[in-house]
């Protein structure tokens, strides 16, 4: 990783603000008023839930509510904040992850358990070299963080890349990418990227 | 034997015993028992010793602790002189002794002040004769000379300046004199002496020579030892290295070279100490001087911010950077052209392929130079926006626009300090764009597509920004920016992404600080318009009330928005709205009282607000039937009151107690149904009472009162906690402490009465209740501990909510408070910790492992609440019993509760106490693993029949840790790896990286959250073992 001789010198970085979250796009229905705070003290009322029913489980913890899935905003924060091997900016604010781009399969059966998860890469410049790179950082990442019911496919998005189908034929080869994963050099390089990561 | 002789057999082994020997001369000589001259005698064969330097050195020694101890006076004017030339005579032709001869010369400069004849001779006999200084192996030596050459140059500094103007060759030896000096508190001497010619003399022709003595140092790299004595820093020395470099512009044409090669070290503190040097040289020397190298500093600066390092470094550049501007801000018209240019020229460039980190860099730039002074912003205003809104122009990409927008609102950002720090702006270069500016960011904020949420903030921020700079818009264009946010505020309805109402209404309060006559006479009258006398439903007048309510934190529009609400809320009980509309203006008038910015008046409330707004609502419930009163109005009511009145004097406070609010008291009196109905009110009233105002027998009714109520046992789960809320307040407040048992007995709410043979619910919870009152207070520690253990005695049979109900008693209440003159005891929490730990911890230990239960939830519901630095001393005796409460069977809602506060506990004792935790390590794991572990999945195929689907009939709560519990427990375990030693947990990795896979399936996001980051702090673990 040659600092002095980048691919790209000065990429155009997304604003923070324009990323997409899981907040923004929650329900407006579920936004508490402002005045809830006021009338709500914070204090416990121990009191209260013995004298009504000593068996009162008012508190079953939304435990019955209805599961919340795993969803192609959470892949997305999963890898928007791998920093880049060459800015330290993340992957999210160069705009190489991108929410649209990535895809959950539902199993197709109702007899399978498997999911696929498909993310596709826009690198910075046609021909950044370091497409393998950031490509296996994801799928390290995700393999770390997803349950094994769910299978990955890493790939560079179609037309962003000089040579898109070897680095893709590279990421989804599991021995390569194993291979890959022996080399300590690129390793470090890939837990510096991840080390971004909460 | 003579004194020289005693002194001389001293000295070197008992250095005090020889100052005495000195003392007993100088005391001779006062009494005249010794005459000056026979001294001199007695000293000459040893001060002239030829075959022994230190004998030599040793009676100068002397002649110097002789003169330090003796008094003013004793000496005529003519000794001293003597004495003077006696030394300097001897200093020609031998060196040895010195410091010592510095010493004696000092003595006797304070013994009387010489003049400038002889101060020249001084300094030039040392300059001539103790060249180069180093050639003193001492330290202490050269101190003595340096304090001495010190003290020249603060006394005699006019002396030394003629000196050196008649003689040129005085500098040359006077800089040799300092060559190689290492000891740092030399160097603070020698550092400040070179700054007297440096700022003082005409050093033209040794400019070089002197810069190169000081620069030497540079940068200092100096590190005190641990117990350093002189207490030294480096940044002692760093400060008056900056100073001598900085004092004279003479030394510019080496020094900015010097630092800027500097500048390219890889050392960031070098970088910093450089950044500090440019500034200090910049702002002392000459602003033609600065002239000469503006361009050459720009060109080497900038890269510090274009190709930011570190924050700190970027903002000492961007400050070195303002400060050249400064300089030429005054009448260097043709200067200040001449730095500005390239400036400009380069931020130009850099906005052409914005947004990027250049551009946002030059943007930077921008606003420091900008803020340097009001002409300097006009010139940069007059050379970068033209360009700026011509690329605007050219381009339809919203982010480039969006780019060009924050270099602008840098730029104005620049105005915005200059006139907060009181500058009187420059605006007619601004003005002559003020109009494209506004036009542009109105577009931006009102037609750009809602997604482009970046875009449509940095215009926002630019619209305050312009309205914020005095004189720059027109009324008319003030209005239209005010209507165009009043209009973002009301009519937007974007949800989700894209929804920057919340900015918009911050947008607007900033707005109504800097034109507030527009925001009043349009902003608010347009948004009372949404706010019908009787809406049709429910939702449509939240946000707009809401928003109102949130302008109200801006002082000046505060009585304009409370009036408007009040009047509102009459014309709602006019029309007869909807409980829920008039509630919604009540708290919207209360929020506005509780963070907005109400007027104030002798460090309170304006006392006038309560009669306005406090008094009509308590009049409304005082006429209303005790069956009608609204309990959330009450409630709202009651807190108005009590934050409008309880900063009030003790003599307004009284007024009302016994004028518009004493039919409360009276009511409740004489009416038992309305203690009820009114106890919302009653209790924020009291809590705003100062505790002199109030009638003692009225509490005590009171409380007998409730009490009563309370045992009755008829009411909601919502009033019976005001009650016994009410109950620890009026007992905190008006009890006194002195005859607090018998008090309490009169109001039939004796603890020990209370408590006797198997005792009620009610009976337990109001005990707590007045046992907390009286923690709090902190005077009645016997009744205290007495009532204590009262309830101790209960555990060993109270169910499960009743043990779990013992931590109401520490459970932080926002009323019970000093702002609401509550006696809150300091030390409360320690005493109870002290009291209850004890004995909870005996009981665990001998209580067979199926009645423990009562005993942990107890102790963990007083443990939750006591801050970690209290119990962190008793960790050792504390975890196994934590770790107990973590086995609490997950069925019981109590358990579930109590779970995450001591969870958090263990993650203070991981974060500050590993090692207390390390000898538990196995069962911590295994305990934080079973409280993390996810729900079991439902099977896909037969999800319907499974008994999730079923709530509603009351079988067994889920049979996992709720995921408050499994979220904290993961947080836990995630400090391990990191906190606890390595070879503590490495033998556990590989099975909790197993045990938490299926953590990362969690039926809740944010557990998983947490999973993916624990399970990532684990396997960090491995990859370190292989380096």
């Amino acid at each position: 990783m040659d600092t002095d001789n980048k691919d790209n010198p000065n990429p155009t970085i997304l604003n923070a603000s324009d990323l997409p979250t899981r907040q923004r796009d929650a329900h407006a229905a579920k936004r508490p008023s402002l005045f809830d705070a006021l009338t709500q003290d914070a204090y416990p009322n121990y009191a209260t839930t013995d004298l009504s029913s000593p068996e009162a489980s008012d508190d079953s913890d939304s435990e019955s509510d209805p599961r919340e899935e795993i969803d192609e905003q959470e892949i997305y924060d999963l890898i928007s904040t791998i920093s880049d091997p060459e800015h330290p900016t993340s992957l999210a604010s160069l705009a190489v992850v991108n929410l649209p781009d990535i895809f959950i399969t539902r199993p197709a059966s109702s007899t399978s358990r498997l999911s696929t998860v498909t993310v596709l890469l826009t690198p910075t410049t046609a021909h950044c070299s370091l497409g393998t790179v950031i490509g296996l950082a994801v799928r390290v990442r995700l393999e770390q963080a997803l349950p094994p019911r769910f299978r990955i496919d890493v790939q560079l998005k179609e037309g962003t890349h000089t040579t898109a189908d070897a680095v893709n034929k590279q990421l989804a080869d599991k021995e390569r990418v194993a291979a890959a994963m022996e080399n300590g050099t690129l390793v470090g390089v890939i837990r510096n990227m991840l080390a971004t990561c909460e | 034997m003579s004194d020289i002789q005693q002194y001389l057999y001293e000295v070197d082994k008992h250095k005090a015993a020889a100052k005495d020997v000195a003392q007993n001369s100088a005391r001779k000589l006062e009494s005249k028992e010794l005459k000056l001259i026979n001294l001199i005698t007695d000293l000459e064969p040893y001060i002239n010793a030829k075959d022994d330097a230190g004998r030599r050195s040793n009676s100068i020694a002397y002649l110097a602790d002789v003169l330090d101890a003796v008094s003013p006076r004793v000496l005529s004017g003519q000794e001293r002189r003597l004495l003077v030339d006696f030394i300097l005579n001897r200093l020609e032709s031998d060196t040895e002794g010195t410091g010592s001869s510095a010493r004696a010369l000092l003595a006797l400069e304070r013994l009387g002040k010489w003049d400038s004849t002889l101060a020249q001779r001084v300094l030039q006999t040392f300059a001539d004769h103790a060249n180069p200084l180093k050639q003193f192996k001492l330290q202490s030596e050269r101190y003595a000379i340096l304090q001495l050459i010190d003290l020249l140059m603060a006394k005699y500094r006019t002396a030394l300046q003629s000196l050196h103007d008649s003689d040129q060759n005085l500098l040359p030896s006077f800089i040799a004199l300092f060559e190689g000096e290492k000891d740092p508190r030399n160097l603070m001497i020698v550092f400040s002496v070179l700054q007297v010619p440096l700022a003082e003399w005409d050093v033209h022709a040794y400019a070089r020579d002197l810069f190169d003595a000081v620069f030497n140092y540079f940068p200092i790299t100096f590190k005190p030892p641990p117990d350093d004595p002189y207490g030294i820093t480096a940044q002692d020395l760093k400060d008056r290295l900056k100073g001598c470099i900085a004092a004279s512009g003479e030394c510019a044409p080496y020094a900015f070279p010097a630092l800027l090669d500097k500048l390219d070290s890889t050392a960031m503190n070098t970088k910093r100490d450089v950044l500090h040097t440019i500034q200090a040289c910049v702002v002392s020397y000459e602003p033609k001087t600065v002239n000469l190298y503006s361009v050459t500093l720009w060109d080497a600066l900038k890269f510090e911010i274009l190709a930011a390092q570190e924050e700190d470094l970027v903002n000492e550049a961007l400050k070195a950077l303002a400060l050249i501007a400064t300089a030429f801000s005054t009448g260097m018209d043709g200067p200040l052209t001449a730095y500005l240019r390239p400036i400009v020229k380069e931020c130009n460039e850099h906005l052409e392929d914005a947004p990027t980190t250049q551009s946002r860099a030059a943007g930077r730039i921008l606003h420091a130079v900008s803020s340097a002074a009001p002409v300097v912003a006009d010139r940069i205003v007059k050379g970068i926006l033209p360009t700026l809104f011509t690329l605007f122009k050219s381009s339809e990409s919203i982010a480039k626009r969006r780019g060009l927008i924050e270099v602008l609102n840098e730029i104005l950002k620049a105005y915005i300090d200059m006139h907060a720090s009181g500058d009187a702006l420059i605006v007619e270069e601004l003005k002559s764009h003020s109009s494209d500016a506004l036009e542009v960011m109105l577009r931006a904020a009102v037609s750009a597509p809602k997604a482009e949420v970046s875009f449509r903030l940095a215009s926002l921020n630019g619209l305050v920004q312009l309205t914020a700079i005095p004189k720059l818009l027109s009324d008319e264009e003030v209005e239209r920016t005010v209507d165009a946010v009043t209009d973002m505020v009301l009519n937007e309805h974007t949800t989700g992404h894209g929804d920057i109402r919340g900015e918009a209404i911050a947008a607007l309060t900033e707005m109504a600080h800097t034109v507030p006559q527009t925001v009043r006479s349009k902003a608010i009258p347009a948004m009372m318009v949404d706010l019908p006398d009787s809406p049709s439903d429910d939702t449509s007048y939240r946000a707009t009330l809401e928003a109102l309510a949130r302008l109200s934190t801006e002082t000046e529009i505060f009585d304009t928005i409370v009036v408007r609400l009040k009047s509102r809320l009459n014309a709602a009980r006019h029309h007869q709205a909807s409980m829920s509309y008039q509630h919604a203006l009540l708290l919207a008038l209360l929020y506005a009282f509780t963070y907005g910015s109400p007027l104030q008046e002798d460090g309170a409330v304006r006392s006038s607000y309560f009669g306005d707004y406090a008094e009509p609502p308590l009049a409304l419930i005082k006429e209303a039937a005790p069956e009608s009163r609204d309990s959330a109005e009450t409630e709202i009511v009651g807190r108005i009151t009590n934050i409008l009145l309880r900063s009030q004097t003790p003599h307004y406070q009284s007024t009302v107690y016994r004028t518009s609010l004493q039919w409360l008291i009276d009511e409740q009196r004489t009416k038992c149904a309305s203690v009820q109905s009114l106890a919302p009110l009653s209790l924020h009233y009291f809590a705003a009472l100062r505790p002199e105002v109030v009638e003692p027998t009225d509490v005590h009714n009171l409380l007998k009162t409730l009490g009563n109520l309370l045992l009755d046992g008829t009411n909601t789960d919502a009033s019976t906690s005001v009650l016994l809320r009410h109950i620890t307040l009026l007992i905190n407040k008006f009890l006194p402490a002195k005859s607090m048992q018998a008090s309490l007995q009169d109001a039939e709410l004796d603890v020990t009465r209370l408590l006797t043979s198997s005792p009620t619910q009610q009976q337990i919870h109001i005990s707590l209740a007045i046992t907390k009152a009286l923690i709090l207070l902190g005077k009645t520690s016997a009744l205290t501990s007495t009532y204590l253990h009262l309830l101790l005695d209960l555990l060993p049979t109270a169910s499960a909510p009743t043990a779990r109900a013992f931590a109401t008693l520490l459970a932080p209440d926002a009323l019970l408070s000093k702002a609401n003159h509550c006696a809150i005891s300091p030390l409360h929490k320690q005493r109870t910790f002290a009291l209850l730990t004890q004995p909870l911890l005996a009981s665990l230990k001998i209580a067979e492992p199926s009645k423990k239960q009562p005993y942990l939830l107890a102790l963990a519901g007083i443990l939750q609440h006591i801050p970690y630095t209290v119990l962190q001393p008793s960790l050792p005796e504390l975890v196994p019993p934590l770790l107990q409460v973590l086995d609490l069977p997950t069925s019981q809602s109590t358990a579930q509760d109590v779970k995450p506060p001591i969870l958090a506990i263990l993650e203070a004792a991981l974060l500050h106490d590993p090692d207390t935790l390390s000898e538990h390590a196995s069962s911590l794991i295994s305990r934080l693993l079973t409280c993390a572990s996810p729900p079991p999945k439902p099977k896909p195929v037969s999800a319907a029949s499974q008994p999730t689907v079923t709530p509603s009939t009351t079988t067994a709560p889920p049979p996992v840790n709720s995921a408050a519990v499994r979220a904290k427990a993961l947080q836990c375990l995630t400090l391990l790896p990191t906190h606890l030693k390595r070879e503590v947990v490495l033998p556990f990795r590989r099975q909790i990286i197993r045990k938490l896979v299926p953590s990362l399936d969690d039926s809740k996001r944010s557990v998983r959250t947490e999973a993916v980051k624990c399970r990532g702090a684990w396997m960090g673990m491995e990859e370190e073992a292989a380096e």
